[in-house]
């Protein structure tokens, strides 16, 4: 529990001081924010369905939660009857009655 | 293979992956172990998977394409994951139950064969922008080229078509042929008659074109050569094209004779008149005979026959129509038929008279030109020592007599 807190710690400091390049760049001249980097991109509609795009693979995953992991952290999906609607390389769905989207969780 | 961009792109094509899902056919397997690990992996290698959902605490279902599955047996072996299926969905694998009935497999191609076959012929003809008998030409010309009802498509040229039609039919300036599916249209421009010129250097006299009292005359060129009141017979001149001048020296000038000569004119007709009559009347008694129509063929059901000796028939086409008001090339011809018996009438003078009036006004009525006025009409009733009676019917009328005669020669 203690050694995770400090790893997450450790990231979040990483994470203020190192933008990429192309994320300055993207800030600079206030382009969106998803065309440079491989920053996981996070789109929820409603809430039965959550579109995951630039994610590097999945954790953990069973009926009340789907842990799904990309360059910003882990992102854990709970709620019921959590089911994989579809799952490329570059995006997944994940359906279901979602009540949390977390981060480094 | 599908929008991943966003969620409601994904949302909206959910049907066609669907569709592409089960025409490419697709296995609903479970895997068993590390499943996480097993994804994964089946994802890095550009295998697609779906509607993935926990069945136990050590196994999945899942969906995957029959190719996906194939590739998916080192995925499985490098995450130690036990995969097997447990159904097979899709159209490939529906195909393959029928794949020895040859009976099922000819049908399919039959079928398919035969919708080629229909859709690739004309079905219905349509001719917009001009008068019937124009109509009735185009579609003369239609026939004598081959093009009708059930003419294959392939080989048929609109433009050569509208070509056709406009070569063969004096009345169309233009003609458009398009084929559309299975029907026909033809746009026609109908040819405007010219309004007739008057031509002033073709030298002509008026003359009667038939007997008649002058009542009024207007000259509007030419040496009037009768006067009102005057009796003109059949081709006497009346309007001459020749001037002459008065003082010889000018010579002579032709014209164009124009104007005209109202005259009062006689229309006659004589009638036998007839104390027998011949009626036809209905007995009641009814008999149906029914046709199907199929591209203009035209077959009996059964139970048709001529059932009466003497009848009226009256027949009506019913049409089936579709949706877009599509007319199909069947349906059903109903020919209803009357019995009839012949009696024979005894007339009184009068119901005679009459009879013999109405026949005469109708023969006379063909024979009156379009722009004559009826003034007076005289029925007279003749008889003759034998006994026969004839009805006289005399109309008087008022109209232009004024024909045009050129003028031969000079």
């Amino acid at each position: 529990m203690k050694r995770r807190k400090k790893e997450s710690d450790r990231k979040d400091g990483t994470e203020r001081g190192l933008l990429s390049m192309g994320e300055k760049l993207a800030r600079m001249f206030e382009l969106p924010p998803d065309l440079f980097g491989n920053r996981p991109k996070v789109t929820a509609v409603g809430r039965g369905e959550v579109l995951i795009e630039n994610f590097k693979g999945i954790i953990d995953f069973n009926e009340n939660m789907v842990r799904i992991n990309t360059n910003n952290g882990i992102i854990r999906i709970t709620g019921s009857g959590i089911t994989i609607r579809e799952i490329t390389s570059e995006a997944i769905i994940i359906g279901g009655k979602i009540s949390n989207i977390d981060y480094d969780a | 293979m599908t929008c991943s961009r966003c969620v409601s792109g994904v949302v909206t094509l959910m049907f066609l992956v669907h569709l592409w899902n089960y025409i490419r056919g697709y296995v609903i397997i479970v895997a068993k172990g590390s499943v996480e690990r097993f994804i994964n992996i089946c994802t890095r290698r550009q295998i697609l998977l779906w509607d993935i959902s926990r069945k136990d605490s050590d196994s999945v279902v899942m969906k995957a394409s029959r190719r996906g599955f194939m590739m998916m047996r080192q995925a499985a072996r490098k995450s130690g994951c036990r995969v097997h299926i447990i159904k097979k969905c899709g159209l490939p694998f529906f195909l393959h139950r029928f794949r020895k009935r040859r009976g099922f497999k000819a049908g399919l191609f039959f079928f398919a064969a035969l919708i080629i076959l229909f859709t690739s012929m004309i079905w219905e003809i349509e001719v917009s922008g001009c008068s019937r008998d124009v109509e009735e030409q185009i579609f003369k010309v239609l026939e004598e080229t081959g093009v009708g009802k059930g003419r294959f498509k392939m080989g048929l040229d609109p433009k050569r078509i509208a070509a056709d039609i406009l070569l063969n039919v004096d009345e169309v300036a233009w003609a458009g042929v398009q084929i559309k599916g299975v029907k026909m249209t033809i746009s026609v421009q109908e040819i405007r008659p010219r309004p007739d010129v008057v031509d002033e250097d073709e030298y002509c006299n008026l003359v009667a074109e038939r007997d008649g009292l002058i009542t009024k005359i207007e000259v509007l060129a030419g040496t009037l050569k009768v006067n009102e009141g005057d009796t003109v017979t059949k081709g006497q001149l009346l309007v001459s094209g020749i001037l002459e001048s008065q003082t010889p020296e000018f010579g002579t000038k032709y014209v164009h004779a124009r104007g005209r000569i109202t005259a009062r004119t006689w229309y006659e007709t004589k009638l036998p008149l007839m104390y027998e009559y011949t009626k036809r009347i209905r007995t009641g008694r009814t008999h149906e005979n029914k046709y199907i129509r199929i591209l203009g063929l035209k077959i009996g059901l059964l139970g048709n026959r001529k059932a009466f000796e003497m009848y009226d028939s009256i027949s009506y086409d019913k049409k089936v129509t579709g949706p877009f008001n599509w007319e199909f090339p069947i349906g059903l011809t109903v020919e209803k038929l009357y019995e009839v018996q012949e009696k024979r009438v005894k007339l009184s003078d009068e119901e005679a008279e009459a009879l013999a009036l109405e026949k005469a006004r109708l023969q006379l009525g063909s024979e009156l030109s379009p722009d004559c006025r009826v003034l007076e009409e005289k029925v007279d009733i003749l008889r003759n020592e034998t006994g026969d009676a004839w009805l006289q019917l005399t109309l008087e009328c008022e109209e232009d007599i004024a024909g045009v005669e050129p003028l031969g020669g000079d």
